[in-house]
């Protein structure tokens, strides 16, 4: 596989905030990569810089092998899809569709013709005389889609395009998003704040924090083994706990924490223990943590409960639904918490 | 409706009724009475419709009245753009509203004023036949032309104009133009593409304020223009004047008000037509 985009040492400022700080990311042809972090952290800048909506104060952008930073917003090929869709309001919809084709002077008759196998493809062809206004939230996201893939292009950006929709809708374009970026087998850049989106459909996750690259993997790595502090706390449900490495284990304020990596001992090191691998149970074990519920939380079949420790340290605990009735978990008491000591996984920088 | 609503209404609708809807029906009836030794005679006869409607004089002031307020709208529109273009896109918002401050100055002093002081830079001694004069030209006769008239007419609307094209653009989504250089559409194409169709109602909607505004007045003709030929509020004027024809005055009057109804109806039409789904 060859890398389609390469950024390079990219860095944009706006006046003295830095939206982006020494970006490097290569992303291969045919790859779905998400780019997700919280808002403000700099994706949604990225992905206009490729775009060429906003120029990079310093680095380069090459798309093809080709420089791109003195290329126009208007002659790369970098169609997006918006987070408000940007439908034009005065067009009907096959005449949004048609935008980008006119745009490149294709005649009338291919470029309708090509708008329609779109609309089709999209399963709105019957809609291809209404006004975008009278159009439903998910009918609105098909439009926009077709009308940012007529031209065929070999990269699609979006940005946070599934934000506005309700979540039933959120699940069906996913799987069009992922259907149409298999068979069209072209690199979509996706930019999200969610991780079930980024998670369910990129090949790779790059997280952003305060303008830079925190952590780059598939989406099994970055939730497994998160590189650093910010990640383990922005992605999933993770436990964290600091502690100093001793001889027989990390101690943590939760007590000796046994672990089958391997540590300098002496040094101050950070756990992240994922909180699908706690096991709880009523009954005190050896090495358990015992614990009091604070709340909980109820997500279809997944059951998140907070708990804290005799000294203050919060624990969440991920569980089936089904198997809280045995834990009859309203009657109070404690609850002992344990997880394999091959578990938890140790930051290799420390915290920041 | 409760009483506290209508105790509220009351004010504007009686105030409408007596100041506005009174007059304009007095104008409408008095069109058809009579002048019998230089007194108003009521009456309802159609020679004063007749009379006007017959005499070229009267359509020739119409067509000319017409021409000029178009020609003064097609102008105005068209210089004022540019500066509106600029302010809306190109400035920052803070100077923007300085600038639309600035804008809203000219307003302050009384528009005779403002046409007067013409006087000092268009006449045949004035500044430009002066500078002219330096560089061996001119000098050449600007008041009392149709020249004149139209520098007074557009003295009253191009502050207008840019203001109200100034908000027009500035309330464009500007995802929108940027989504339209997205799908290959050059900066200067989006003008056609997405800015126009984007602001068509703003823009209308000045012109219609240009055109207005331009077609009643009376000063410029009348101070610029030096009232030849006569638009239809000189004609008014004249009217009036000549053997205290006031029921004739009015008749030009109601063929104003109807041509004015008649143009503000179908550009507010227009500006706000959407194209419907098929």
């Amino acid at each position: 596989m060859t890398a389609l985009v390469k950024i390079d040492a990219v860095e944009k400022r706006f006046g003295d905030f830095v939206a982006v700080r020494c970006m490097n990311l290569s992303i291969d042809q045919g790859e779905f990569v998400a780019i997700m972090g919280p808002s403000g952290c700099g994706k949604t800048t990225t992905l206009r810089i490729l775009a060429g909506l906003e120029q990079p104060t310093s680095g380069k952008i090459l798309i093809g092998g080709r420089v791109m930073n003195d290329v126009s917003a208007h002659q790369r090929d970098t169609p997006m899809v918006w987070q408000s869709l940007a439908l034009f309001p005065f067009l009907n919809v096959r005449e949004n569709v048609e935008f980008g084709l006119k745009m490149r002077r294709v005649a009338v008759q291919e470029r309708s013709r090509r708008a329609i196998d779109w609309l089709e493809r999209m399963e709105i062809a019957d809609l291809a005389g209404r006004m975008v206004d009278t159009l439903s939230g998910g009918q609105r996201q098909r439009v926009a889609l077709a009308r940012a893939l007529v031209t065929e292009p070999q990269l699609l950006l979006l940005d946070e395009p599934l934000s506005a929709l309700d979540a039933h809708l959120v699940i069906r374009m996913q799987g069009v998003l992922n259907r149409l970026q298999r068979e069209l087998g072209i690199t979509f850049i996706y930019v999200t704040h969610s991780q079930s989106e980024a998670f369910a459909m990129a090949d790779r996750v790059v997280i952003m924090n305060n303008g830079g690259i925190a952590q780059v993997g598939s989406p099994r790595d970055i939730y497994r083994t998160p590189a650093n502090r910010f990640v383990a706390e922005f992605v999933g449900r993770n436990n964290i706990l600091t502690g100093n490495a001793t001889v027989g284990g990390i101690d943590t304020a939760v007590g000796l924490v046994k672990t089958t990596h391997s540590v300098t001992t002496g040094s101050a090191v950070t756990l992240v223990i994922a909180a699908d691998q706690i096991a709880i149970s009523r009954k005190p074990a050896p090495g358990a943590v015992e614990t009091k519920l604070i709340s909980e939380e109820f997500v279809g079949s997944v059951v998140t409960l907070f708990l804290e420790a005799g000294d203050g340290t919060e624990f969440k605990v991920q569980l089936q639904e089904r198997a809280l009735a045995e834990l009859d978990i309203h009657s109070g008491g404690s609850f002992h918490l344990t997880w394999p000591d091959n578990i938890a996984h140790i930051l290799p920088i420390s915290p920041s | 409706m409760n009483r506290f609503a209508l105790a509220f209404r009351l004010p504007i609708i009686v105030w409408q009724i007596l100041f506005f809807l009174g007059p304009l029906i007095f104008m409408v009836a008095m069109s058809f009475f009579l002048v019998k030794n230089y007194r108003m005679v009521e009456a309802f006869e159609l020679k004063n419709w007749v009379k006007m409607m017959t005499r070229g004089y009267v359509w020739d002031s119409y067509w000319l009245t017409l021409a000029l307020a178009t020609l003064t709208t097609v102008a105005a529109s068209l210089a004022a753009f540019p500066a509106a273009f600029y302010l809306a896109f190109r400035t920052s918002e803070s100077l923007r509203r300085w600038v639309i401050f600035l804008l809203i100055i000219p307003f302050f002093t009384s528009y005779l004023v403002r046409t007067f002081s013409w006087y000092v830079i268009l006449a045949e001694s004035g500044v430009i036949n002066g500078i002219l004069g330096w560089l061996g030209l001119g000098p050449y006769i600007m008041l009392n032309t149709m020249f004149g008239t139209i520098v007074g007419y557009l003295t009253l609307t191009l502050p207008l104009v840019v203001i109200l094209q100034t908000v027009s653009l500035a309330n464009i989504d500007m995802r929108l133009v940027q989504a339209a250089q997205n799908l290959g559409c050059s900066s200067a194409r989006t003008l056609w593409t997405v800015i126009l169709p984007l602001s068509r109602t703003g823009l209308m909607i000045a012109a219609l304020f240009c055109f207005i505004l331009a077609f009643g007045d009376f000063v410029a003709p009348y101070y610029l223009g030096g009232s030849k030929p006569p638009t239809l509020p000189i004609l008014i004027i004249d009217t009036t004047k000549s053997g205290q024809q006031w029921p004739r005055a009015a008749v030009v009057a109601v063929m104003m008000m109807v041509t004015l109804f008649a143009i503000a109806f179908t550009t507010i039409v227009l500006a706000y037509r959407k194209r419907t789904s098929k």
